[in-house]
């Protein structure tokens, strides 16, 4: 029996990206629609070209999507940045807060393990502060109906160029410091978790939302018969 | 049909596309009419940003097709012009046809 030869694969990180940002849907039909094209192009004109292909079609195609989705309702996609960047803002300085409150009501060396007080100054502040932006990523995509990830991914450089604007403004002010003064490490990685918080909460809510649409195939579009096939009309 | 059914430059472009195509119409075959005809090179995010943005309109129709092995098991989405959406396209033939009527840009056919 001979064994046939299996098909290639497209990159897997550039369809999952295609995934996130397209809605269900659409990413039925574009994945699809790409699938189709590279298994055509490997053919013919190699595996890397086509994935190369792939790539830079994946990449376009997710520019279109964001641009279409912030052209589609602004005022709304506004409010909702917004609002996240006001709850981000605000909640600045929680984690540690929270932290700082917990440990107050331990004391060292008698109720609490050392070691436990020390695990939590070191990771607890982390561990609070991407859970904090999780949550932020997730009420920001929730309110985002259907723009999921471009909301939360919009929300997070916002956020990254407020964070380097004011840096670069600190830098200003003082030129005779060291940078490693100015932003110590452990700040950065929590800025950067918090970033990354921000669009793993868009993911969860996004996959959620997929989930649920891939559960009740009908509610995301009305058919009607239109001779002996059926075409949709409108989007709901 | 109002006054106003005129179509950008792009969705004129996908929805000839489309006409083109008759029954065969969907992503990839609208993706590479395009390149054909118009020498330009256009992304699937385009198409589907067009296409919803008609069918939005009213002036384009889709239905889902069957999955098949090439596509990854997935189903085609199949598009057709509704009838306002054809008479956009007159509509939007007609007003060109007006602007560029007795300008000289166009050359002189033989």
């Amino acid at each position: 029996m001979t064994q046939q030869p299996s098909r290639p694969r497209p990159p897997r990180l550039a369809a999952w990206l295609v995934d996130l940002f397209a809605s269900p849907e659409q990413a039925e039909s574009i994945l699809g629609d790409l699938t189709e094209e590279f298994s055509d192009l490997a053919s013919r004109s190699g595996i890397a070209h086509a994935r190369r292909w792939y790539r830079r079609q994946s990449a376009k195609t997710i520019a279109h999507i964001a641009g279409t989705a912030l052209r589609r309702a602004p005022a709304w996609l506004a409010a909702v940045l917004l609002l996240g960047f006001l709850l981000s803002w605000f909640s600045v300085g929680l984690p540690e807060q929270l932290i700082v409150a917990l440990l107050r009501t331990q004391r060292p060396y008698s109720n609490l393990h050392y070691e436990a007080y020390v695990w939590l100054l070191t990771y607890g502040i982390p561990i609070v502060s991407i859970t904090q932006s999780l949550l932020i990523g997730c009420v920001v995509a929730l309110l985002a109906r259907g723009r999921e990830m471009v909301a939360t991914t919009t929300l997070s450089l916002l956020r990254a160029a407020t964070i380097g604007w004011l840096l670069f403004i600190l830098v200003g002010h003082t030129p005779h410091a060291r940078p490693v003064i100015l932003f110590p490490a452990p700040f950065l990685f929590s800025r950067a978790l918090d970033l990354i918080g921000i669009v793993i909460g868009g993911v969860i809510v996004r996959k959620a939302r997929s989930a649920s649409a891939r559960r009740l195939p009908g509610a995301a579009s009305l058919h009607h018969s239109c001779g002996h096939e059926s075409y949709r009309i409108g989007r709901f | 049909m109002s006054a106003r059914d005129y179509l950008g430059e792009f969705e004129h472009v996908v929805l000839l596309a489309v006409l083109r195509l008759g029954d065969q119409a969907y992503g990839v075959t609208v993706r590479r009419e395009i390149e054909a005809c118009a020498k330009r090179e256009v992304s699937i995010g385009a198409i589907y940003a067009t296409l919803d943005r008609l069918e939005a309109k009213g002036y384009v129709q889709s239905r889902v097709g069957d999955p098949t092995p090439e596509r990854g098991g997935r189903s085609k989405r199949f598009f057709r012009v509704t009838a306002q959406g054809a008479s956009a396209v007159k509509n939007t033939h007609r007003v060109l046809r007006s602007l560029t009527e007795g300008l000289a840009l166009l050359g002189r056919s033989s």
